[in-house]
């Protein structure tokens, strides 16, 4: 049996490149669907690994209050008659909670910023204490400003890595004065590097303030939420008991509907496992349809082949050939087909990745990759069969005598 | 020894609603050892016969029996490993792969009949050079003369030791200096102890042989022992 799989599989090669072009031609389906099944795992490999840095940024176990919800449908003026944020909730909140570990206010708008004759416009962000509690990012020099700083209105400020390395470069900032606004502030931290969120903007530009010094320079305007940390396996019962809160400090009634929002990252999820879904649906999709125009192509070469060859066939089952050793020499050639088309399919989604991760960190993911090939190879298995039968069941004696 | 045995073979196709009696109650003993050759008009049932006693093609009706064993019964797998192991073919057009070598050409009914790689080289090598062809083993078909293309079937039809060397028409299509080397090699075959049945239409090819069935349409009509002088 050793021996016939060996002979088949010369038969096979032979057969396969002895006509490079044609073989190709009929394999250029399975290529393409080998090719859109891994790219679109290397695509979600990608978006998977940004989300997960993105939403660990922003926290599994904090919640964000604030007059809209995430990704709902909600009219801009209705979100707009809703009451807003007030930097009161938090100490009222603090007092009432028993899940809340953190509450800070957030309050944010672009400003300008610069340092010497540097300058870039960038987002700056008003808060508490505590803030630092309700990311999960870390400082990478200096320290956080104080709770009495913030009372005080001290102009202190602890920028993004990324302002930190296009002001300051390899030199120290902390104790070092940039403008905000024409204002200055001294910079007492800087965070460490976080990258880009969801792969689109990055965060490391970022400054920020104690909202004291931000509401008296920037005045009260501008919309706040509040991000309120809670321990992790408590994020539903900490969303029931802010809930309750946020109603009682709005004074309303139980038959009202609640006029603020409680966001969850796992909104986020949600929103991005459709986005995968429709990714994944699209890939499958070009996929299925590739496999099976490829496999159509190929069974129809097989008919072919087996016409061409049927004399061969005869001559094969005149020296002894079974049924079975006919059909297995069919179906393996069919398989071959598939096997190089699935590797030349994966060869260049594996240099297309390349370029991929070149914008966007990526993998080709490898069971992924074992798979698609293993799938190329069930498409020749199908597509193979029927030709291959179909030779196997020829007469030795018309198959002889055919011209 | 009787080697094969056919009793009120019939072999009947149907063309056109017009039956076709191919061989029409044929009645034959083979022993081992013997070399017979088959004679006849175009269209009187040689080449059915041989395939018949080939087991490539099974009979309408009527008894075959090959070295004891039942034919006629038998399905494909079985006739498959028969043809495999007891029967070496030769065609009239040779009906060697284009693609492979001698060598590998010869080799294949070893790789049917499951012999290790080794072991089926040197036994492929040793056929070819009985034939002659020891210097062509690495040749195509299409590089070797139809003499020597049919030596190469030849050497494929003996590869496996098989009890019965069946040949239709061998020197068809070679010239008949081509032809008698052919012949010269069924000859020596034959001393060697192999049984032999050739299908021939030219007297001088049968003259090789040691008895002559003469068919027509599908029946024996002679079947005498050639004496040689
Ligand atoms: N597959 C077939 N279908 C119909 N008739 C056939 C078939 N094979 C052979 N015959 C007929 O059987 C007869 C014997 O054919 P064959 O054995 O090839 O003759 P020979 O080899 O003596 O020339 C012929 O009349 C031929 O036409
Ligand atoms: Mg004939």
């Amino acid at each position: 049996m050793i021996s016939l799989f060996y002979e088949n599989l010369k038969i096979s090669l032979v057969a396969v490149f002895a006509n490079k072009t044609k073989s190709l031609l009929t394999a250029l389906g399975i290529i393409i669907g080998v090719l859109s099944v891994t790219l679109m795992g290397t695509l979600i490999s990608g978006l998977d690994r940004s989300f997960e840095s993105s939403m660990s940024w922003l926290g599994k176990d904090v919640l964000y209050v604030s007059r809209y919800e995430w990704f709902s449908d909600m009219e801009w003026w209705e979100v707009k008659n809703r009451p807003r944020m007030r930097s009161e909730y938090v100490d009222k909140i603090k007092n009432l909670s028993k899940y809340a570990l953190a509450v800070s206010p957030v309050m944010q708008r672009t400003a300008s910023l610069s340092y010497a004759d540097k300058e870039t416009r960038t987002e700056i962000f008003g808060t508490n204490e505590e803030y630092m509690e309700t990311i999960s990012t870390d400082l990478d020099l200096g320290r956080f400003f104080s709770l009495s700083e913030d009372r005080n209105g001290s102009r202190v400020t602890i920028i993004g890595y990324g302002l930190k390395e296009a002001f300051f470069g390899s030199d120290n900032p902390i104790g070092k004065y940039i403008k905000i606004d024409n204002i200055k502030f001294r910079v007492i931290g800087v965070l460490e590097k976080q990258g880009k969120f969801l792969g689109l903007f990055s965060v490391d530009n970022q400054a920020i303030l104690p909202l004291g010094a931000y509401n008296r320079i920037f005045s009260k305007r501008g919309w706040m939420r509040l991000s309120v940390k809670v321990p992790e396996q408590k994020i539903e019962d900490g969303h029931d008991e802010i809930t309750g809160i946020m109603r009682q400090i709005r004074g309303l009634k139980p038959s009202e509907k609640s006029d603020f929002a409680i966001n969850k990252t796992k909104a986020f999820e949600a929103q991005y496992n459709k986005l995968k879904l429709a990714i994944g649906g699209t890939g499958y999709f070009i996929t299925l349809l590739s496999l099976i125009v490829g496999g159509i192509g190929i069974m129809n070469i097989m008919f072919v082949t087996v016409k061409e060859r049927t004399r061969e066939i005869g001559v094969r089952k005149a020296i002894g050939a079974t049924n079975g050793m006919i059909l297995s020499q069919f179906l393996m050639e069919a398989v071959t087909i598939c096997f190089f088309a699935g590797l030349i399919g994966l060869l260049l989604a594996y240099i297309i990745s390349l370029f991929i991760n070149q914008v966007f960190p990526s993998t080709l993911p490898l069971g992924l990759s074992l798979f698609s090939i293993f799938i190329s190879m069930l498409v020749g298995i199908l597509s193979g069969i029927i030709p291959a039968y179909k030779a196997s069941k020829l007469d030795p004696i018309d198959a002889l005598r055919y011209e | 020894m009787k080697l094969i045995g056919l009793k009120d073979i019939y072999k009947i196709y149907n063309v056109g609603g017009e039956e076709v009696r191919a061989l029409d109650g044929v009645d034959l003993k083979i022993n081992n050892n013997e070399y017979m050759a088959i004679m006849g008009p175009s269209g009187s049932g040689k080449s059915t016969m041989m395939n018949m006693i080939g087991c490539l093609d099974s009979p309408s009706s009527g008894l075959y029996e090959f070295e004891g064993e039942k034919v006629h019964i038998m399905d494909d797998g079985q006739l498959a490993s028969i043809r495999n192991r007891k029967i070496g073919f030769v065609f009239q057009t040779f009906n060697l792969l284009p693609k492979a070598s001698a060598l590998h050409n010869v080799e294949i009914p070893l790789v049917y009949a499951n012999i290790k790689k080794e072991k089926r080289l040197k036994m492929a090598s040793d056929a070819l050079i009985s034939v002659g062809l020891e210097d062509r083993m690495h040749h195509r078909p299409n590089e070797l003369s139809g003499g020597q293309r049919q030596r190469v079937a030849i050497a494929r039809a003996l590869v496996n030791n098989p009890s019965i060397i069946l040949a239709d028409e061998p020197t068809g299509n070679l010239d008949s200096k081509s032809g008698h080397e052919i012949m010269k090699i069924f000859d020596e075959l034959h001393r060697n102890g192999n049984t032999i049945i050739l299908v021939t239409h030219e007297d001088d090819i049968a003259k090789y042989s040691n008895r002559i069935v003469r068919l027509l349409d599908g029946k024996i009509v002679k079947d005498e022992i050639v004496v040689k002088n």
